[in-house]
């Protein structure tokens, strides 16, 4: 089977659709992830509300009873300070009273006498059809009473009995206190920047706080207010609990919010304390945290892929770099390799594969009629066999290279071949085949000169181009005949030693 | 926090109030029938009939300490009501430094005797001003003139003026008794489309203001001739008694028309019998008990005037000041300060009860 080839445009295409495969990934990963982190999130709210509300509502309730249970605890105080003191007119009560009120912070202390006639700092006045619990004859215990006032102003009357108190002769049944609702409202209060809201109502779901409960019920009896919006049997419920001072909670929606409000009862009053909390405004927050997270988590990815994508780039440039530079030092090595496979290793020339080489080319060029001045030298030489016998090889290959210099001096226009063991052969073109002749009647004065001298002898035969060649080979040989020619006038020249 | 509700509440109500103002006092036509109000008449009528704000006049008192001596007619939350006007007016006071205290006693029944007595024994106490609701204005004025010839002041004050001529110093209240109990009568006759027979419930035989209001009655039921009143009760100013009162006229009348109601006790004794005994007679009353409000919202009762009694209770204590400190009425208060009174309907009734009782 056939390996395709690794190229770089393969290894940058893999790069970039890696790293979009691996954002995409992230992507989507981060997408899930939100849902996911959303979806858990609601659930979660609407536990968080239930559980918010109930803590919130059993917390204010408990509020309430503590102020209940201290107003008691102080009018039991106020009872026994007023026993204490020789109490013998009206005045003396009064100003009794005002000082209880001024040391115990209380609103509106007084007390009642048998004939229901209550006794303040500053009034005395017949009470019975004002305050329900006066309905008793004797009270059986401390009591707590809702006394609407005129205008729709409510306050909380707390009574204990006094069993025993006689002021100015007269038999005291009863002492009270009144606290504003409006009071306990600020004592609930807080500021929650209208996220949370609380009311007090009747057994009957009379708004007695005066506050309101969220857009939807507001001000308004909270069962005609829910009538219709609830289930109805969880309306009923809803009143069942109220009658049977029972806590709950309902749930239903408005303007597409949930809205969740629970109720308690306050205990000993008859009252229930409702809390409501939109759903939303939770939502809302842990939305703008899950935001917040996932605007940073976004920041992270895009940093995170910007890191990824410039460390790619870098990587994939280096990676070019380094590709380029090992592709080069190939071609280095190729260039090295074909150098030496084409190189006479012992005189530096080009060797006889490089001389078939450049032959084809040549050849090719011939037979296209494409070069006219072309010679070929053919030399060889003399006497090496007799100085490898006889002064050995190293004395040899000095007569080589000696001669491969004569040659490359004399023909320096053209290109030198080693062929063999003492053959050479010259290509002329152009410039060196137009010098050729001078070349060569030079280099054979040289010889001849040698010749009587014994230095280096080189027989050259050379041939020209001719109309009928086909290849480098038919001027070869030619030069070649011309050679084995010379080399026996040199033999003749060559003087006896 | 306390006074900004209070603010906020009285703020809207006076908005209301000064807008229904010229519509909704005592003035207005009798006649208007419930089918021809809208709803913005409705909540006009219903909260300008008790205004809550008041605000002290500018008279600077003489001294620090005052100390007065109100009675009235019975028990009965009507005068709860006028006791906490009183009361905003004495925390007003307080709040200038000057300090109120009063007393403010009735008896559990209404009674001349009794009242004469409870304004003997405050004779001899060291009252500044003596305020009375009369109960019985053949009796009690002689004695209020009494006690002015001994150079104690006396003022009346809430529902019933002393008679004519006597020398009481001044009068805070309802003046137009006879009106109230003419215009609810004119309110039934047209209801009743003229004709029919008619009941007439008072409250306590003598009480000016009780009498006055069966007058107007009388005389606006003897306007039209196929109008007949077959009965006039007093209750005393028990509940109990109207109730049983009304039984008996039914009783006698079973094809009754209507009732005319001229005291707080009356409509709601007669509403309750009404319904046990499913007559279809129309019921017109005064003032704002809460259960006749329940039954003016259930339409059992068809009309009601309501006093403006907090106003009437403000003023009290505002007058006696001005009457301890040796004033006498004129430029700074009138001989008698007159205090509205509204007619309200079925569709007034839930905002009345808000307004007085809080739905609760």
């Amino acid at each position: 089977m056939k390996k395709k080839q690794i190229t770089n445009r393969t290894i940058v295409l893999t790069a970039v659709i890696g790293s979009l495969l691996v954002m995409a990934a992230v992507i989507a990963n981060s997408i899930w992830s939100t849902k996911q982190t959303a979806s858990a999130t609601d659930e979660a709210v609407s536990a968080v509300s239930s559980f918010y509300l109930e803590a919130m509502a059993d917390r204010n309730a408990m509020s309430v009873t503590n102020q209940i249970n201290i107003a008691f605890d102080e009018m039991e105080k106020a009872v026994a300070y007023i026993e204490e003191e020789d109490v013998d007119s009206q005045e003396e009560l009064r100003e009794t009273i005002g000082k209880i009120k001024s040391l115990l912070s209380l609103n509106r202390l007084a007390l009642v006498d048998i004939d229901n006639i209550v006794y303040t700092q500053y009034t005395t006045y017949t009470g019975r059809s004002r305050y329900g619990f006066l309905a008793e004859e004797q009270l059986s215990g401390p009591t707590v009473d809702t006394v609407s006032l005129y205008g729709s102003s409510k306050q909380l009357c707390l009574a204990i009995p006094t069993p025993g108190l006689r002021i100015m002769g007269k038999t005291i049944k009863a002492c009270f206190v009144q606290i504003d609702i409006k009071d306990i409202v600020d004592m609930l209060a807080v500021d929650d920047k209208g996220r949370t809201y609380f009311c007090i109502y009747s057994k009957n779901g009379g708004n007695l706080s005066g506050t309101e409960l969220g857009p939807v019920i507001s001000k308004q009896n909270f069962f005609d207010a829910t009538e219709g919006k609830l289930p109805e049997d969880v309306w009923e419920k809803a009143r069942d609990n109220f009658e049977k001072e029972k806590n709950g909670s309902v749930t239903f929606s408005h303007d597409g919010n949930d809205i969740t409000l629970f109720y308690v009862p306050i205990e000993g009053t008859g009252w229930e304390l409702a809390v409501l909390i939109q759903e939303s405004v939770i939502l809302d927050q842990i939305h703008g945290i899950s935001e917040r997270n996932i605007r940073n988590s976004r920041n992270q990815i895009i940093f995170t892929l910007v890191a990824v994508l410039l460390l790619a780039t870098v990587l994939l440039l280096e990676f070019r770099a380094l590709t380029r530079h090992k592709l080069e030092e190939e071609k280095e090595n190729s260039r090295a390799l074909h150098k030496m496979a084409n190189t006479d290793s012992l005189t530096g020339v080009r060797n006889k594969h490089a001389y078939t080489e450049n032959g084809a080319a040549l050849n090719q060029q011939i037979q296209n009629k494409e070069i006219q001045k072309l010679a070929v030298i053919v030399c060889d030489i003399n006497r090496l066999k007799e100085v490898n016998d006889t002064q050995g090889h190293a004395a040899g290959d000095k007569l080589i290279k000696d001669a491969c210099a004569l040659i490359c001096e004399q023909f320096s226009h053209g290109a030198v071949f080693r062929i063999g063991g003492d053959e050479f052969a010259v290509i002329l073109k152009d410039r060196g085949f137009d010098s050729m002749t001078e070349d060569i009647n030079e280099f054979n004065r040289i010889v001849e000169a040698n010749n009587q001298e014994g230095s280096v002898v080189v027989s050259i035969g050379w041939s020209i181009l001719e109309p009928d060649d086909h290849n480098l080979s038919d001027i070869f040989e030619r030069a070649d005949q011309m050679m084995y020619e010379r080399k026996k006038e040199l033999k003749a020249m060559t003087p006896a030693r | 926090m306390q006074k900004f509700f209070r603010k906020k509440c009285i703020l809207m109500i006076v908005l209301a109030a000064v807008l229904a103002l010229a519509a909704c006092s005592s003035d207005a036509p009798a006649n208007e029938s419930s089918e021809n109000k809208t709803a913005s008449d409705t909540a006009e009528s219903a909260s300008s009939a008790v205004d809550f704000d008041h605000e002290l006049d500018s008279y600077k008192p003489k001294k620090d300490n005052y100390n007065f001596y109100f009675t009235y007619k019975t028990v009965h939350p009507w005068w709860d009501a006028v006791a906490l006007g009183m009361e905003e007016a004495q925390r007003q006071y307080l709040d200038k430094g000057i300090t109120i205290t009063y007393e403010y006693m009735a008896p559990e029944g209404a009674s001349a005797e009794d009242q004469i007595k409870r304004l003997h024994a405050a004779e001899k106490e060291d009252f500044d001003v003596i305020g009375v609701d009369v109960a019985d204005e053949k009796v009690i004025s002689p004695v209020i003139d009494e006690m002015i010839s001994s150079g104690t002041k006396v003022m009346t004050f809430s529902s019933s003026d002393a008679a004519e001529g006597c020398r009481r110093i001044a009068y805070v209240g309802n003046t137009h008794n006879y009106q109230d109990g003419a215009d609810l009568t004119e309110a039934l006759c047209k209801k009743l489309d003229y004709r029919g027979k008619v009941a007439i419930l008072v409250g306590s035989e003598g009480a000016p203001c009780h009498e006055d209001r069966a007058r107007g009655a009388a005389d606006t039921i003897a306007k039209y001739s196929d109008m007949q009143i077959v009965a006039t009760e007093y209750d005393r100013d028990s509940v109990d008694r109207a109730y049983d009162l009304t039984l008996k006229i039914l009783k006698d009348n079973p094809d009754l028309d209507g009732i005319i109601c001229c005291n707080m006790s009356n409509p709601v004794g007669a509403a309750r019998a009404i319904t046990e005994k499913k007559s279809d007679a129309v019921i017109v009353g005064m003032d704002h008990d809460e259960e006749a409000l329940h039954y003016l919202d259930e339409g059992v009762i068809y009309c009601l005037g309501v006093q403006d009694c907090y106003s009437i209770g403000f003023d009290t204590i505002q007058v006696a000041v001005k009457i301890a400190d040796g004033k006498k009425p004129g430029k700074l208060f009138p001989e008698k300060t007159n205090e509205i009174t509204t007619i309200i309907y079925q569709e007034d009734a839930a905002l009345m009860l808000e307004l007085l009782y809080g739905a609760v």
